[in-house]
């Protein structure tokens, strides 16, 4: 009755744990060939999953403002830095800003990837039944997978009111700036389209129990097997350790600065 | 024969008013529905079917989404409502496991975060603890009931109109509700959809005493139909009430009732002539009264045009639930090597079963979609890399669900939209205003917003938006499902007068009674190309 072809892939908690764990000890070990490195595998694990374009896409959002504003806050204007590369009136290129963008910039590129390549790979449905096999309120679930299932639901509904208006002679050209000023057009039909979905959908959820106290039953059975179980466990305890080595390794410094 | 068990629904409702609106949606109304029996709830568009349908199955709850006063009775339980903060409360899961109700709208039953069928279907007994062999037992009994038992392990997100409402019904049948309330469910299938869909309300209704198609517990469901059409379904009902302006029009047998003043006065399509199956047509058939085409170069022309869904990957309509999952489908060709010529003038009536690419080919005519072989050429010139937004000049679509095509504040922006670039905003206005008028629409209706307009005005609306640009070819997607009979003659004379100013017209519909009363031409889309019916 159940899916065989689920048991033979990651358990939706054990591909959770990976990726937080990963990111923890990532930011934990703040070192940036190390970041490069995850963040170069999650990319290879994208590509090799076929999540290659949507997780670079949705990372692209992310990231290029982030770089953007680390390199202009910390590249010019970073009070710490001594070895003056360039100048121009207050703003000063220094190694040390920069080497400190570059820190930060690519830990936190890593655990975006890592992130994101989770919860464009995870099978929405075994995880929401993985949580409500650990008696996590289904109510939780359902939030975790609408958050999962937003963006190509919003992707689907922007696509939708785009065709309507170009059926309508609004003529869509390639630029930049021209899709921007589209989406200007599309924010307020998107925005009421998404609450209208919402509240009819509300009713129908409550109808059918959703809302409801009390045990549940799950009809979707995930494999959950003992190595699985005791990866998890070892990848908590082995990120416990990476923190807590973090935290004693860096304690005399933060003493004495 | 068994004798029938079941609990009869009795409603009174004196009054139920929306928060925030003075007038009562629903007043002096009463429906009694008793175990095993069909009943219909008549009545044209905005005429407060569904409020009454979701009131008493507790999508809508008295003191939550507005103002009741009157009395639900369900069995030995009775509810009495005043208005008052101290009126009793209705545990919507609790009261829907009695009183099913499924909405006009299939997609809006499901939950959207299961996998397959067979778990949306078990979606509603999870929440109710029931233990996994039961669900089990009950989906595969349950899909069976449905004839959803091939499309188990189908991702919701794929199945077609048909299937999609079947679904919708099998989730509320799932928990063998004593009462069960269908809004519109023949609304938009196709003669085979609505056929499986009318077997299941029989089979519903009879389960006490037909043996083999009942359901174990040997109960009879009490259904409820509300419709805007006295269809062969409707015919089939033991009791008519007649549903106008929100309150009671009429009530009795359907042989009481065919042909009188009060149905006609609803709006209700079908009202007198007996027809076939699925939405009846106001017009009676007839040949074509438009006047013949004329000659002239062809507004439209297709040539060659071949399709395929998987190849433009980007575009609407190929199914994208989860992204890596269209890599394992096969290419599947829609249209092949199809050739149409439209003149200007002509109506041409393109039909065929759910799925068979009806909406994949007017999406051609103004390049939403693009051929991946052949031309499509617009006035005589190939559209071939024109903008959608260029073409819309002279190509107007009206699309399968207004709802997707509507997307402004009020109905005066929204019949306005796209028109201020091209004649300026006086014009633009006069343009649009009409365009409302020529649908039905009245100065007092500008202010509103689209959605809460009733379906069928929202098809009107929809329609509205594209004769507005007065463009040169017409192709309206499904333009008859949905409409009342006022609608529908309104849709008529508009679709009419279009033509006579030369408009060429495609539309696609199910519907071969309509086609053939309104069209030149009647074409069936099969196998990807097109041949004269």
């Amino acid at each position: 009755m159940t899916n065989d072809a689920v048991t033979a892939r990651l358990h939706p908690l054990t591909a959770l744990t990976a990726a937080a764990c990963t990111a923890v000890i990532t930011t934990a070990a703040a070192s940036w060939p190390l970041s490069i490195a995850v963040a170069l595998a999650a990319a290879v694990l994208a590509v090799r999953s076929g999540a290659a374009r949507q997780v670079l896409a949705a990372a692209a959002v992310i990231l290029v403002p982030l770089w953007l504003s680390l390199l202009v806050l910390h590249g010019l204007f970073f009070p710490e830095g001594h070895t003056v590369l360039a100048q121009w009136g207050p703003a000063r290129v220094t190694a040390e800003g920069l080497g400190f963008a570059l820190e930060v910039g690519t830990r936190t590129t890593a655990c975006v990837l890592v992130l994101l390549l989770f919860s464009f790979t995870v099978s929405v449905p075994d995880l929401l039944a993985a949580l409500a096999a650990r008696n996590i309120p289904p109510q939780f679930g359902f939030v975790v997978a609408s958050t999962l299932t937003l963006l190509p639901a919003v992707a689907r509904r922007l696509d939708r009111i785009r065709q309507a208006q170009e059926t309508r002679g609004m003529v869509v050209r390639g630029g930049l700036l021209a899709r921007l000023g589209a989406l200007r057009l599309q924010m307020v039909p998107l925005v009421l389209a998404l609450m209208d979905d919402a509240s009819s959908r509300a009713q129908a959820l409550e109808a059918r129990g959703f809302a409801s106290p009390g045990p549940r039953s799950s009809y979707r059975d995930v494999a959950d097997p003992p190595l699985q179980r005791r990866l998890r466990v070892a990848a908590l305890v082995l990120t416990a350790a990476a923190v807590t080595a973090r935290i004693v390794a860096s304690w005399p410094a933060g003493g004495t600065a | 024969m068994t004798a029938v068990v079941g609990t009869a629904l009795r409603a009174r409702l004196d009054a139920f008013t929306f928060h925030g609106e003075n007038t009562p949606a629903l007043c002096d109304v009463a429906v009694s529905v008793l175990p095993g029996s069909l009943t219909a709830v008549l009545g044209g568009s905005g005429s407060g079917k569904s409020t009454l349908g979701k009131l008493l199955a507790g999508w809508l709850r008295a003191g939550h989404a507005g103002q009741l006063r009157g009395s639900l009775e369900l069995g030995a339980t009775r509810l009495n409502f005043r208005g008052l903060p101290e009126d009793p409360r209705i545990n919507p899961a609790e009261w829907s496991r009695r009183v099913a109700f499924v909405p006009q709208d299939a997609a809006a039953m499901l939950s959207t975060v299961r996998a397959t069928v067979a778990e949306e279907l078990a979606f509603g007994l999870e929440n109710r603890a029931v233990p996994r062999e039961d669900m089990f037992r009950a989906v595969e009994r349950t899909a069976a009931r449905t004839g959803l038992t091939g499309l188990l392990d189908r991702d919701p997100a794929t199945l077609s109109g048909g299937e999609l409402r079947r679904l919708a019904v099998a989730c509320a049948v799932i928990a063998e509700p004593d009462i069960l309330i269908l809004d519109e469910p023949l609304a938009s299938l196709d003669a085979a959809g609505a056929e499986q869909i009318r077997d299941l309300v029989r089979s519903l209704c009879g389960a006490g005493s037909s043996a083999g198609t009942g359901n174990p517990a040997g109960t009879a469901t009490g259904v409820v139909l509300l419709s805007q059409a006295a269809d062969t379904l409707a015919r089939e009902a033991a009791h008519w009430t007649v549903l106008d302006g929100g309150t009671v029009t009429a009530a009795g047998a359907p042989a009481q009732l065919i042909g009188s003043a009060e149905l006609e006065r609803a709006g209700v399509l079908g009202a007198a002539a007996v027809r076939g199956h699925g939405p009846v047509p106001a017009i009676a058939l007839r040949p074509a009264v438009y006047p013949p085409p004329s000659s002239g170069p062809a507004p439209l022309e297709l040539r060659g045009v071949g399709f395929s869904y998987g190849l433009d990957r980007r575009r609407w309509g190929a199914p994208r639930y989860r992204g890596h999952r269209l890599r394992e489908q096969a290419v599947r060709r829609v249209l092949q090597n199809l050739d149409l010529t439209v003149r200007p003038g002509e109506i041409i009536a393109v039909t065929g079963p759910n799925g068979a690419g009806k909406s994949t080919l007017l999406r051609h005519i103004n390049g939403l979609l693009r051929p991946s072989e052949g031309d499509v050429r617009v006035c005589g010139r190939s559209i071939a890399g024109v903008p959608v937004g260029t073409v819309a000049a002279s190509v107007g679509l009206l699309f399968q669900h207004p709802r997707d095509q509507l997307f402004e504040r009020t109905v005066l922006r929204e019949a306005a939209f796209g028109l201020r670039q091209h004649f300026g905003k006086a014009e633009a206005e006069y343009r649009a205003r009409a365009a409302l008028a020529a649908v039905g629409f009245t100065t007092a209706d500008e202010a509103v917003h689209p959605a809460e307009l009733s379906a069928s005005q929202q098809r009107l609306l929809a329609l509205a938006t594209v004769l507005a640009r007065e463009p040169a070819v017409l192709a309206l997607d499904e333009p008859t499902v949905g409409l009342d009979r006022r609608g529908l003659e309104r849709l008529d004379r508009a679709v009419s007068a279009a033509a006579a100013r030369g408009t060429a017209v495609v539309l696609v519909t199910h519907d071969l009674a309509y086609a053939r009363a309104t069209a030149h031409r009647v074409l069936e889309l099969d196998g990807g190309t097109l041949r004269d019916v």
